[in-house]
């Protein structure tokens, strides 16, 4: 069965219908894992006998008459989400072989819908970057052009077929810009319609359990089955009545759609055609685009940065030997800190570190810090008076093309690859990468951002007039 | 530039990592650059807007404390060690 070219759906009838069964399945993507991470570098961890167990114990329920929705299907896992049965490295080396001792509840939720883990995704420095470039294990190679970086290593799993669904996380941009620079959709939903519980996130005001797939399809369908009310995450959001979130899409030329011209100014050539394609196309077929401004993208990076650096300081406080992080010897208090500290975070993971406690101290703290927190807010009122006018606004998902591997960028060079996510990621909003042209070999992605709660609106979008 | 060295120095020690002189050279860099780069936020006008306090604009439902009095038998029980009126933790330091 070739993942990439069948639907959640189809391999799950497959699997249902005796085609084949789901340890069969897995015992062939576990042998795909292996090859193609020698060269790939996708995966920290491959499940091993373990998936082959959970697979058989499908088949058994499936026997007994269970309905699995998602029976068989292959998941991977981006490597900073807990999965009690493989180790969780966060992406730093001291934690590779780290095994939680509690499982994330967005991959509870696919393991009892019947899918399997087959591995665990690469990722950067404790999450910190959407290249993979600062993983402590070597960067992940893009598949459609090995000297480039993939992005996200869950895109990259998807993209080579070793995984019908990519569980990820997504803070400025990773899961969005990995889709892009891998040509897989990814979405990012509203804050709170994930849990987060067993993410392990760097700034906790935007890290986002996110889902890709290679069809609209797949993302509806695991959407479905993980999102929703978590009463060990008090920051999922409850929705009592479902079909109330769903956006009627009946007539779905009438959608009106806010297209930010002003945004377009920055990209790296070649990829402002792609846009503009697009959106002509598009427009050709009757769909209403509309010019707008968002006039505050660039502060609202700048806002980003300052409020993730500082709660990166914070949330990293806690990798100090004593209560998580292998202690090294010492002979006091300050040195065991230093030395763990030392060792548990990489260079980008240090650097942000240091900014955030630089900006959070005295005399700096109303200069900078406050200053984010409001540039927040007049990014979050700007994005609700646009979505008064319009259903949905598309912005590119990066600024430049996958990074080459062996290209040394300036640190704020690499931060302002986030421009057109980080300021959704600071609004709080669901957004939807989708493969719409592409640069020579590598494709581009277009971010579809809707108000809260419209996830499944985009989907449909997706769905319906992007396939 | 002086003063912003003594603010590295210090934010530094408070996170607690070793850092190299040429790392710290760097990271002196780099922190200048990036507040170089935060000017164009700096000057927007922000005077009559509130910061965010909540990732949500939601509220959560608070309920009254309920306080009552815990069984120290009980407590004693699930601890793994417990001496003297204790709890027993593994040494950190020989």
């Amino acid at each position: 069965m070739e993942l990439r070219k069948t639907s959640v759906r189809q391999a799950v009838e497959a699997v249902y219908n005796r085609e084949l069964t789901a340890h069969k399945l897995i015992e062939q993507t576990l042998k795909n894992c292996s090859i193609l991470n020698e060269t790939m570098n996708i995966f920290t961890h491959i499940a091993g006998i373990d998936a082959l167990e959970q697979a058989k114990a499908v088949d058994r329920k499936i026997e007994n008459g269970a309905q699995l929705p998602l029976a068989g299907v292959p998941v991977a896992v981006k490597d900073d989400i807990c999965y009690g049965v493989l180790p969780t490295s966060f992406g730093s080396a001291a934690f590779k072989e780290f095994i939680s001792p509690y499982t994330a509840t967005a991959v509870e939720k696919l393991m009892d819908a019947g899918a399997i883990v087959v591995g665990k995704t690469n990722l950067d420095d404790m999450s910190q970057g959407s290249t993979t470039l600062s993983s402590p294990f070597g960067p992940t190679l893009n598949p459609w052009l090995a000297e480039r970086a993939a992005g996200s290593a869950g895109a990259a799993a998807l993209a080579t077929g070793v995984c019908m669904l990519s569980l990820e996380s997504d803070n400025g941009g990773a899961l969005r810009q990995g889709a892009s620079d891998c040509g897989v959709i990814g979405l990012r939903p509203t804050a709170g319609r994930i849990s987060n519980y067993g993410l392990n996130t760097f700034t906790s005001s935007f890290g986002q359990v996110g889902i890709s797939a290679f069809s609209s399809e797949n993302i509806s369908c695991a959407f479905e089955i993980i999102s929703g009310f978590d009463e060990r995450d008090a920051s999922t959001a409850v929705c009592r009545d479902r079909s109330t979130e769903k956006h009627a899409v009946a007539d779905i030329e009438k959608i009106k759609i806010g297209y930010p011209v002003n945004a377009f100014d920055y990209l790296e050539p070649g990829l402002r055609e792609v846009y503009e394609k697009t959106r002509d196309e598009y427009a050709a077929r009757g769909f209403m685009f509309e010019e707008i401004d968002l006039t505050l993208l660039r502060e609202a990076l700048q806002a980003y940065y300052i409020i993730s650096a500082a709660e990166a300081s914070s949330n990293h406080a806690r990798f100090d030997g004593i209560r998580f992080g292998k202690a090294g010897k010492a002979t006091d208090l300050e040195e065991l800190y230093c030395k763990t500290r030392g060792v548990t975070l990489g260079r980008e993971a240090r650097r942000r570190s240091v900014f955030g406690t630089f900006l959070l101290s005295k005399g700096n703290y109303d200069c900078y810090y406050r200053q984010a927190l409001k540039v927040w807010n007049m990014v979050r009122e700007e994005f609700a008076a646009a979505f008064g006018r319009y259903d949905i606004i598309v912005l590119p998902a990066v600024k430049s093309l996958p990074r080459p591997l062996d290209e040394e960028k300036e640190f704020i060079e690499d931060w302002a690859d986030d421009l057109y996510c980080a300021p959704v990621s600071l609004a709080g909003l669901p957004s939807l990468c989708l493969p719409v042209g592409r640069v020579g070999q590598l494709p581009v992605g277009m971010q579809l951002i809707g108000p809260p709660f419209s996830d499944e609106f985009l989907v449909e979008i997706c769905n319906r007039v992007f396939r | 530039m002086a003063d912003l060295q003594l603010e590295l120095e210090k934010a530094i020690r408070v996170i607690k990592i070793e850092v190299s002189s040429s790392e710290q050279e760097e990271l002196h860099k780099e922190l200048n650059n990036f507040l170089l780069w935060l000017e164009p936020m700096l000057d927007l006008d922000t005077k009559d807007t509130a910061q965010v306090l909540f990732r949500h604009d939601a509220f959560n439902v608070w309920r009254k404390d309920r306080v009552k009095q815990g069984e120290l038998a009980e407590l004693q029980e699930a601890a793994p060690n417990f001496a003297g009126g204790f709890y027993l933790v593994p040494r950190i330091f020989e």
